[in-house]
């Protein structure tokens, strides 16, 4: 392995670039954690659903050129599909009282996880698909990247910039905020919390079914496709901290450089293993991750 | 005589064999300021959960302005007037002083006239004197200064009529005391809001409250002016134990 600026700099890129992508899945884990309180282990298979919204529209309906409509579209389904799935499956848990609400989750989001994916074998078969992408080679100075990398790139730093707009303008975004800070004291604002609930899952959801929709041409769409992803964003959660949006993204950045890194410099078949090995040190050092929180308050 | 603002019949809460309260009655007209007072253990706070939705009624009905508010979800209870404080005040420690007080008020669908909720919440800060702590996160302020920001929250509802304090002057200092009597009588005397007020505090219940409501064992033994009740011996007994003949 020769060393060179360039393929350093190229690296420390495509990095940041997946990293994005990385920081988005695991924003939407965290913000589900934060404001429901639950984790959803079937968020590989929003990622999924998105995939194969973009395939079933850029490949059918509208074409490569369209390719950023599509992302719209597949982001906006999984958010339909997290809205109405969210009150049958998830809200009974706080409806009635309940021993054991992190088991029920538990339980019911990886039920969720196996009927989606058998869906997507059923509906589409086991095969891989790859929606087109006609986007040109974008050259960073010297450097070129993938077109279709530079987009996903380019729209996940939106989507992260509508998030916060969202969250920190809109009153939506305020009562948001009230509820993952304290789910009795919203109500007494006159804040129905479980449609809150409804809401932050979809969001949540919707960020996953949007990085799908986007890594797509790059990854490929297959019934299983979700899985990498969802441990990747469960290891960005361990790093920065659960329920810590600053340690989604921050986490998400360093996974992707580390991996890139890695794969570069050291031996590319193990990329996935520097994840680990990070996860592993975080751990060591902050067992709460670079920005969890010791204990919440109740 | 006016029509009553809240009428609780028959209230009842049971925990395994513990009757946390027994058909407890209760009728405040508007614009009244009540004490809800009784030794610990009495079901007071059990009583306030029920009316507010924050549990759930064995038996008993619940009416605000002669609508039914039972079995009704907390946040709904809020949003059609009757509103609480917790005990240990829970504000959002992460948002701004006047994002606490403007989330109530938006919740109500309130959000084009946020001009309007703005200045209610400036008024507000300003009786509290908190003006200066407005773009402050809440959890910047003391224990005492959260409880007058959760009353004010309160107060932004635009449909609250009646406000159940519990225990809002427990461990705060005096002067934040004071502040609060001060916002309580204000917003009875300008805006006509009933309250309902938990509370051990003997020399401010006097101050604020033309009647009390004496609650024991989960029941309401005695109702009326606290000098009143205060001689009754049932009353004393629970608060003072069987004095020795």
């Amino acid at each position: 392995m020769i060393f060179s600026t360039e393929l350093l700099v190229q690296t420390v890129l495509s990095g940041l670039m997946v990293g994005v992508l990385y920081a988005l899945m695991a924003l939407g884990i965290t913000f589900i954690y934060s404001i429901v309180k639950t984790i959803n282990w079937a968020m590989g298979e929003f990622y999924m659903i998105g995939s194969y919204i973009q395939f079933v529209a850029v490949h059918y309906v509208l074409g490569a050129r369209w390719w950023w409509l599509a992302a719209i579209i597949s982001a906006a389904g999984t958010f339909l599909i997290g809205l109405i799935l969210e009150p049958i499956l998830i809200k009974p848990m706080y409806a009635r009282p309940m021993q054991r609400r992190d088991d029920y989750a538990t339980v019911v989001t990886i039920a969720l996880l196996l009927l989606l994916r058998s869906l997507a074998v059923a509906l589409g078969g086991p095969n891989q698909y790859r929606p087109e992408s006609d986007l040109p080679v974008v050259w960073i100075g010297p450097l070129p990247q993938e077109g279709a990398r530079v987009a996903a790139f380019v729209c996940a730093l939106l989507a992260l910039g509508i998030f916060w707009i969202v969250i920190k303008k809109t009153w939506v975004g305020l009562a948001l905020r009230a509820a993952a800070q304290n789910r009795l004291a919203v109500q007494t604002s006159g804040v129905d919390v479980y449609r809150l609930d409804a809401i932050a899952f979809a969001i949540g959801v919707a960020l996953a079914g949007l990085s799908g929709a986007l890594l797509a041409p790059l990854f490929m769409v297959f019934p299983t496709n979700g899985a990498v992803t969802t441990v990747k964003g469960f290891e960005i959660i361990v790093i920065g901290g659960l329920g810590s949006i600053p340690g989604a993204l921050i986490g998400g950045l360093l996974l992707g450089l580390v991996e890139s890194l890695g794969a570069a410099f050291v031996s590319s078949p193990y990329q996935n293993v520097y994840g680990f090995l990070l996860v592993i040190l975080v751990l060591i050092i902050r067992p709460n991750g670079l920005f969890g929180e010791r204990g919440r308050e109740a | 005589m006016a029509d009553p603002l809240l009428q609780a019949e028959g209230v009842t809460k049971r925990y395994g064999g513990l009757v946390a309260n027994d058909a407890v009655a209760m009728t405040l007209l508007p614009g009244e300021i009540r004490g809800l007072i009784g030794p610990n253990g009495a079901g007071k706070t059990t009583f306030v959960n029920l009316l507010t939705g924050f549990e759930t009624l064995d038996a008993g009905r619940i009416r605000l302005g002669g609508r039914d508010l039972t079995g009704l979800p907390a946040h709904q209870i809020a949003a059609r007037g009757l509103v609480r404080s917790f005990q240990v005040a829970r504000v959002f420690a992460n948002m701004s002083v006047l994002e606490n007080l403007l989330l109530p008020f938006l919740a109500a669908g309130s959000a084009g006239g946020l001009a309007h909720g703005q200045a209610r919440a400036r008024e507000l800060l300003a009786t509290s004197t908190l003006e200066h702590m407005a773009e402050e996160s809440a959890g910047a302020l003391s224990g005492g200064q959260r409880m007058l920001l959760q009353a004010c929250a309160g107060f932004m509802i635009p449909s609250a009529r009646l406000h159940v304090l519990d225990e809002p002057f427990a461990g705060i200092n005096p002067v934040v005391k004071d502040t609060l009597i001060d916002l309580i009588e204000r917003e009875n005397r300008v805006e006509g809001r009933a309250f309902l007020i938990v509370s051990h505090e003997m020399a401010i219940v006097r101050r604020l409250c033309p009647r009390v409501t004496v609650m024991i064992q989960g029941r309401v033994a005695a109702e009326g002016a606290l000098e009143e009740v205060a001689r009754r011996p049932d009353v004393v007994e629970a608060y003072l134990g069987r004095v020795a003949a």
